[in-house]
């Protein structure tokens, strides 16, 4: 080997490949643990989510994946104004019209219709191609990712189906960009020949002649920069440095944005646990051999149909409907005979549990046996008002109906 | 051939017992149905039904314990009616201790502590379900001391319950389905009063619908769970696809059987579909079928007031986990179990069918090049120049 040929020229100085590791990573990373989410039933998904502590921590790692990658694009584009406007390169990575020829070439070569492989320069139409698949991947994926991520602001300037469509784009572009890589640039840098340019930096003479002959030409005759008058560059630099921190500011933000712009769709709110009394058994139901001794005509007789218990302390029963109006004159025969009667009676009606009947005014002023269950005057020690405000007898009056029978007895318990 | 068998008669034969063997077992295992002990054969000697029911068919009678009435009047035709009546069941099976009168003094101090003291009798024939009350949410209620939790005298009123299963398969008589509700009702009444309204209560208790699901479906039997465990709640969804993805079950109603693969195909089902695979008893914050259906009052989706394919309902629903969401279009983001069309969500339908031809179009363009690449590199390559190092 000549000594021509062992000659290595600089391609990607270490900023590019550092950001080119970072988009490596964040890469990977995102499709390892996007496409569990895409294919949730596969078991290699269901096996992947497990290792790695569950959908949650996976989510985390992609939203902090993305964030790595947006950062990454944000550099990039400083970088690319930085090169363009105060470096003055050859925008190099420009698609053209002799990069389409290039590729007709290549492939006509490849099939053995054309005697040449094209001559290419600093980026081959592979490259390019790989380049801005890459950019219209970013956008599609950062644009559908941003409505997934912040549903609730989408929904506020775009119809609300946009959100699964986004899920739908996010997803297949997932798929076409990790297969495009696995196809495109594992085959293109990895197998059919193994460029390592992108991690030393450097390529031989060598790889330069097959794989860029026009850069490694223009390099020799010194044309491949542009020189830079150092005066003029500092002055633009001046100019483009405060833009760019300018700009910087501005793509932070968007980034802040990007991740803060809701909360509630991603760390949601404690589930709200719908709580229903469990425990509301219906009165007991006397022993069907009980023969009632008299049967009020209000209360309905117990059946084989079950009555609810007149407790509804869930949000799903309907309270409002039979709270007596509070203007109803308060006597036995106005208001607390009949509410005694839906409430009590199928206990203390014909069945006299306790010995106790509320079927009518003078049963219930006779009391129980434990004694008279109303005492006129004094609500407060009425034995029917200390057990109902310990809350939990088994026909249980609201705090509201306790109040008025307290007010009712309080009055002199009228008839 | 011949020779092959006269060789290996001994393991023939003894291949042919083992199989023999295995058969008879696995027919014996499977023609168990999962019913009841055979009934206790009755010693002469012990006391007749009738002996009992001469006093005990008195009207209004009670007994005292602890100071409490308990109804110890026995109706003997219910009971001779009963499943126990027409198995030929004495009183003293279960009663064993009670042999003449006098009858031995009641230990227990209430009449609910008296039916606890009992109910371990039902395991003499009925083991298996008695087995599985013991992992049960009200046996764990009872043991953390709440006695008014219900054991098998509750819901099986021994003097009176009539045949609930097949005898010979064991499955639930369809007539029984209607009365379960009735029977959970006796402690779980305002949830019962909640499910009446429901589209299934309703059609349950009002029609007679006995397809519909009843408490047991979801909850049970015997070995009924808390509901409000994080494996039940993560398993709602299956629980539910039992019989809405059933095809003849829905058919009768027009209902899709598309429900769980298109909320499983969405963010939350897929969510919760990961998690029920990976932790059953973790608590997740994404929705399953009953925070927007509701639990026990479970509403038709169309219904004009309630139903939440009425845009607001929906949203409702939504703001119990996103209250930020105010704007009714954010309920689209949901599909509702729609798969997309051109008709419904068509944005969703022309983006699949964008990347469905997109995706093979440009992988398939970039695997031709690949692979004439290959071919001139790898196969046809060609003739080395003199002098060109390659």
């Amino acid at each position: 080997m000549s000594e021509q040929t062992t000659r290595m020229y600089e391609r990607f100085p270490l900023a590019r490949r550092i950001e080119h590791m970072a988009m490596l990573l964040s890469f990977t990373t995102l499709g390892l643990t996007g496409l569990p989410q895409k294919f949730p039933s596969a078991p290699l998904s269901i096996a992947f989510v497990n290792i790695l502590g569950g959908i949650e921590t996976l989510r985390s790692i992609h939203h902090f994946a993305a964030i790595v990658m947006m950062l990454g694009t944000a550099w990039h584009l400083l970088v690319f104004g930085y090169m363009a406007y105060v470096r003055r390169t050859r925008l190099s990575m420009l698609p053209s019209l002799q990069d389409m020829k290039d590729g007709i070439q290549a492939l006509l070569y490849n099939l053995g219709f054309a005697k040449t492989f094209p001559q290419m320069g600093r980026y081959t139409f592979e490259e390019k191609m790989e380049y801005w698949a890459f950019v219209w991947g970013a956008i599609v994926m950062g644009a559908t990712g941003f409505m997934m991520w912040n549903p609730i602001t989408t929904a506020r300037f775009l119809p609300g189906e946009v959100i699964p469509a986004a899920k739908a784009a996010h997803g297949g572009e997932a798929v076409l960009a990790v297969l495009a890589i696995i196809i495109w640039h594992m085959y293109g840098v990895h197998i059919k020949r193994f460029n390592k340019s992108m991690f030393t930096g450097k390529m031989s003479e060598q790889d330069m002649l097959h794989e860029h002959p026009l850069e490694l030409a223009d390099i020799k005759a010194g044309v491949a920069e542009r020189p830079v008058d150092p005066v003029e560059q500092r002055k633009r630099e001046r100019i483009y440095l405060p833009i760019a921190a300018v700009l910087a500011l501005f793509m932070l933000g968007g980034v802040y944005g990007f991740v803060n712009a809701e909360e509630t769709a991603l760390t949601t709110t404690e589930r709200q646990v719908p709580t229903v009394e469990v425990f509301v058994p219906f009165t007991p139901t006397p022993a069907p051999t009980q023969t009632p001794t008299l049967a009020p005509t209000e209360t309905p007789l117990p059946t084989s149909t079950p009555t609810v218990a007149p407790t509804s302390s869930t949000p799903e029963a309907d309270i409002t409907a039979e709270t007596p109006a509070a203007s109803a004159s308060i006597t036995w025969d106005g208001a607390i005979g009949t509410l005694l009667q839906e409430k009590c009676a199928t206990c203390h009606g014909a069945g006299s549990m306790g010995g106790l009947n509320l079927s009518t005014y003078e049963d219930a002023m006779r009391g129980g046996s434990s004694g008279p269950a109303i005492v006129p005057g004094d609500g407060a020690n009425s034995l029917l008002v200390i057990r109902q405000q310990a809350g939990d007898h088994p026909g249980q009056l609201t705090p509201e109906e306790i109040t008025q029978v307290i007010e009712w007895i309080n009055a002199g318990a009228l008839e | 051939m011949n020779k092959w068998f006269k060789m290996h008669t001994f393991q023939l034969g003894l291949a042919g017992i083992v199989l023999g063997v295995l058969i008879l077992f696995t027919v014996l295992a499977f023609s168990q149905p999962s019913t009841v002990a055979a009934a206790p054969q009755h010693q002469s000697g012990t006391p007749s039904n009738e002996s009992c029911l001469f006093c005990h068919q008195e009207q209004g009678m009670t007994a005292e314990i602890g100071g409490q009435p308990l109804p110890i009047t026995i109706d003997g035709e219910l009971y001779d009616a009963s499943v126990h009546g027409t198995e030929n069941l004495a009183c003293v099976d279960c009663h064993s201790n009670i042999t003449s009168f006098p009858h031995p003094e009641v230990t227990a101090s209430s009449p609910r502590d008296f039916s606890l003291e009992m109910y371990p009798t039902c395991q003499q024939c009925h083991s298996e379900q008695y087995q599985k009350t013991l992992d049960s949410v009200h046996q764990r209620a009872i043991a953390a001391g709440n006695n008014n939790a219900a054991v098998c005298t509750d819901c099986h009123n021994p003097h009176t319950q009539t045949r609930l299963t097949n005898k010979d398969t064991g499955e639930l008589l369809l007539g029984a389905r209607l009365l379960i509700p009735q029977t959970c009702a006796k402690c779980h009444s305002t949830i019962y009063e909640t499910y009446k309204t429901s589209v299934h209560g309703a059609a349950l208790t009002e029609e007679g619908n006995q397809y519909v699901p009843t408490c047991t479906d979801c909850h049970g039997v015997h070995d009924i769970q808390d509901p409000g465990e994080n494996s039940f709640r993560n398993s709602t969804p299956s629980l539910c696809a039992n019989c809405h993805t059933n095809e003849t079950l829905m058919s009768q109603y027009g209902i899709s059987t598309n429900v769980l693969d298109t909320y499983v195909a969405d963010f939350h089902g897929t969510t919760v579909k990961l998690f029920e695979e990976t932790y059953p008893d973790q608590p997740t914050n994404k929705p399953v079928c009953t925070d927007c259906h509701g639990v026990h009052d479970i509403m038709r989706p169309d219904d004009p007031q309630a139903g939440i394919a009425v845009k607001q309902n929906l949203l409702v629903k939504c703001q119990q986990c996103h209250p930020d969401a105010t704007t009714a279009s954010f309920t689209d983001s949901w599909m509702s179990h729609y798969e997309p069309s051109p008709q419904a969500f068509p944005l969703v339908y022309f983006v699949n069918l964008f990347y469905k031809i997109f995706i093979p179009a440009v992988l398939g363009g970039m695997i031709f090049y690949v692979l004439t690449d290959v071919y001139r590199r790898f196969i046809a390559r060609p003739k080395k120049v003199e002098g060109e190092t390659h």
